[in-house]
């Protein structure tokens, strides 16, 4: 069916823009990547529904492992596989409620096919499976009590020290509009903040802004240079700091779902690691920003 | 300021009449990536047009004044300084490369004889003093005319240095770098009415600063939800009200408008008032999310309206009003058949700019094969013109081009199929008090005024 030809070709060719997306000068583009999620659940569900209902109507009743064998035929073949594999199973998206392409189409519910591996997994809807968690090595949830962040009472700001130009720039959470520079207080953005900080680490998403946790209440004053940031913190470890971690960095798609498959992932899940033990030892950062 | 707009008709089109002015750029069919335009902005007395491009330069051209002497009343807009605005960064961490791509440009209104601009690449806002020098300090003491010290055994006598004229020297030269406070992909700017305070927009969260302070950002605005996997909407523009310093408006990938009070709460998540145009069910494809991302949004300059650029259609919004547009107008309906291949080469994704003539009565919007469009809100016509080098006569009247979908094709139509989709004019600007228009093509800028403004002053 042309139709359904379309779905599988969109399909394919999503996939491929999510893959070189990843290559890109200047980092992945969320927007543009969120916009062909939406390309992709829109083709997989016609797919879908497509299938089922070809099924349905051929065959009343149905081993589920022909069913399986015959979606397996449909799945993405070569590397686009791993992508279906980091993609759907980190994705929810928004269902939507009916949708065309060119001819109105039943709007069938998607049968839960529960899936063991990767391939069935871009043709059902994405269930979080701990079995499909990434190993241990990268983004572990095991170590999970030791991301239990310190959240902060009174403080909703965010600083960044940029050892380079030595440059302070606090983000504060919230704008005050006629007491800008009054003293700290709670403002109604803080317990939304709070809640946000929290780091749900069933799904691999990596956040490049938490990777370190605040070290308590901040005072709320400038931070003017390097010296003087150094001279007032008693957390940070100021003699072994040689360079920080930033926190800083483009979150595109590496917040938007896992890369267990890729080099970059690789180097990024060595870093966190790194930066953990060095949280917890106080030494060797690398070149990093957020301070506290 | 009185802007004359055509109420006449004219038999072959009614409304204005543009005449190509002129032209900026390479002529080179090859265009370096460098040099492709990416952001185009008058002033707030339209006497200077500054364009940013790929490559992180800002060029900032300076209209002459009118000579009483030449045919046409408006002066030349030609080159009054270069420099560069952003140098390509590195993030170790990712080991991504930040873009120099200078993706917006905002004019502060002018307070003494300098000029001063905020320019944008996708992490670092800079504020760039553009001042002229037409005066040296000679006759030093200690010093040769060429700098070097003298040798003091020399110096008999003592001199007071005076200043001396020189040629025009035009310095651009950064006072403040906001860097350091986004995360995602910074989109817009917008300065505030306040004149002290601007937003910076990113995909989730929008920043508020004050022009004088560097370290300190104040989060007005935060769309990102707690697990990304939850994402389904990011920020596409922001932008401040024109005369209201609280109110801000910002748009999203959703095809929602949403308009804030930052007098309501500290954090400006909840909206005062939401604009979104239901979907029609029928019209629903495969790319219905993409064509509804709203690619740029404008207030009015009453501040009355708002206006919204999607894939195909310019929407008119009351800011009274949140249920629908109040106008709509279709830009380029032609390619709503081409959804699927616009998406393979990417092109579904480009942002094309709009904006407002000086006095909201006409909105102005690029498109591809080098084609702009206007609509006039008034008479409710509408034109598509083309800003091609082939056409760049001085001063000659742009025709009206046509994009026929249908097996006959009229003499002067194009068909869908013949458009170029390489060439496309995603950014325009409209002279705030007169009807000159910049429009940019991939590398080019034309500048394009009304014809029927010189006219009646001849």
């Amino acid at each position: 069916m042309e139709c359904a030809f379309d779905a599988q070709n969109l399909i394919s060719i999503s996939l491929r823009k999510i893959q070189s997306s990843r290559t890109q000068r200047g980092g992945i583009k969320l927007h543009k990547n969120l916009l062909v999620t939406y390309v992709l659940r829109n083709a997989r569900q016609f797919y879908m529904n497509k299938n089922l209902s070809h099924i349905q109507r051929t065959q009343q009743y149905e081993d589920v492992a022909a069913v399986r064998e015959r979606q397996e035929y449909l799945e993405i073949t070569g590397s686009f596989k791993e992508l279906t594999d980091d993609f759907y199973c980190n994705f929810t998206g928004v269902e939507s409620d009916s949708w065309h392409c060119g001819a109105h189409q039943p709007n069938d519910q998607p049968a839960e096919v529960a899936h063991q591996d990767a391939s069935a997994c871009a043709m059902v809807s994405p269930v979080s499976d701990s079995d499909l968690m990434v190993p241990e090595a990268c983004w572990s949830c095991v170590e999970k009590s030791a991301w239990e962040l310190p959240v902060p009472n009174t403080t909703n700001q965010k600083t960044v020290l940029d050892l380079d130009t030595h440059v302070v720039t606090t983000v504060t959470n919230g704008y005050f509009h006629s007491d800008c520079c009054a003293q700290p207080k709670q403002p109604q953005g803080a317990h939304y903040y709070t809640k946000k900080r929290k780091m749900d680490t069933n799904y691999y998403i990596i956040d490049p802004e938490f990777y370190l946790p605040d070290f308590g209440p901040v005072p709320f004053k400038r931070m003017r240079a390097d010296e003087d940031s150094n001279g007032d913190s008693d957390q940070l470890d100021s003699s072994n700091i040689s360079n920080l971690i930033s926190v800083l960095g483009s979150g595109g798609l590496s917040e938007f779902m896992s890369w267990q498959h890729t080099d970059l992932e690789q180097i990024f899940a060595t870093q966190t690691i790194c930066l953990k033990q060095t949280l917890l030892t106080g030494s060797g950062w690398t070149r990093a920003i957020e301070a506290f | 300021n009185v802007l004359v707009i055509s109420a006449e008709a004219d038999d072959e089109n009614s409304g204005m009449e543009w005449c190509f002015s002129q032209v900026k750029g390479a002529i080179d069919d090859e265009v370096a990536e460098a040099d492709i335009i990416s952001t185009v902005e008058f002033n707030s007395t339209g006497d200077l047009l500054a364009t940013g491009d790929k490559g992180g330069r800002i060029v900032i051209f300076q209209q002459e004044p009118e000579s009483k002497n030449q045919p046409q009343c408006r002066g030349e807009y030609n080159v009054y300084s270069t420099f560069q605005s952003h140098e390509p960064e590195f993030d170790y961490l990712k080991s991504l490369e930040i873009e120099e791509k200078i993706n917006k440009i905002r004019w502060l209104p002018q307070k003494n004889a300098a000029h001063y601009l905020l320019s944008t690449n996708d992490k670092t806002i800079k504020l760039w003093k553009i001042s002229e020098r037409d005066k040296r300090p000679e006759g030093y003491n200690l010093k040769e005319e060429d700098g070097r010290y003298k040798d003091f055994t020399t110096i008999a006598s003592l001199q007071v240095p005076v200043f001396k004229p020189m040629d025009l020297m035009v310095e651009a030269s950064p006072r403040r770098v906001f860097a350091n406070a986004h995360t995602y992909h910074i989109n817009s700017i917008s300065v505030n009415s306040d004149n002290e305070t601007y937003l910076s927009a990113d995909d989730l969260r929008i920043n508020l600063w004050h022009q004088e302070i560097t370290d300190q950002s104040f989060n007005i605005v935060d769309i990102k939800p707690a697990n990304m996997e939850d994402l389904t909407e990011v920020i596409t523009a922001a932008e401040f009200h024109p005369n209201q310093c609280q109110t801000l408006l910002y748009s999203s990938s959703k095809g929602i408008i949403r308009l804030c009070d930052l007098r309501a709460a500290a954090l400006c998540d909840q909206h005062v008032k939401l604009f979104e145009e239901p979907e029609d069910p029928n019209s629903r494809s495969f790319f219905s999310e993409i064509i509804s991302s709203i690619a740029d949004v404008k207030f009015s300059h009453s501040g009355r309206y708002m206006m919204t650029r999607d894939y195909l259609s310019v929407k008119i919004w009351d800011v009274n009003m949140e249920t629908r547009p109040i106008e709509t107008y279709q830009v380029n309906e032609y390619l709503r058949s081409k959804l699927c291949s616009l998406y393979e080469n990417d092109c579904i994704f480009d942002k094309f700019e709009c904006c407002w003539s000086g006095d909201d009565s006409v909105v102005m919007t690029g498109s591809y094969n080098n084609f702009f469009r206007m609509f006039d809100r008034g008479c409710r016509h509408d034109v598509t013109l083309e800003a091609s080098r082939e056409h760049c006569k001085p001063q000659s009247v742009l025709k009206p081009r046509r994009v026929t979908t249908g097996g006959k094709r009229k003499k002067d139509e194009i068909s869908v199929d013949s458009l170029d989709f390489n060439r496309k004019i995603l950014h325009t600007a409209w002279h705030p008090l007169d009807n000159i228009i910049a429009v940019a093509t991939t590398n080019n800028l034309f500048i394009f005024q009304d014809k029927l403004n010189q006219q009646l002053t001849n």
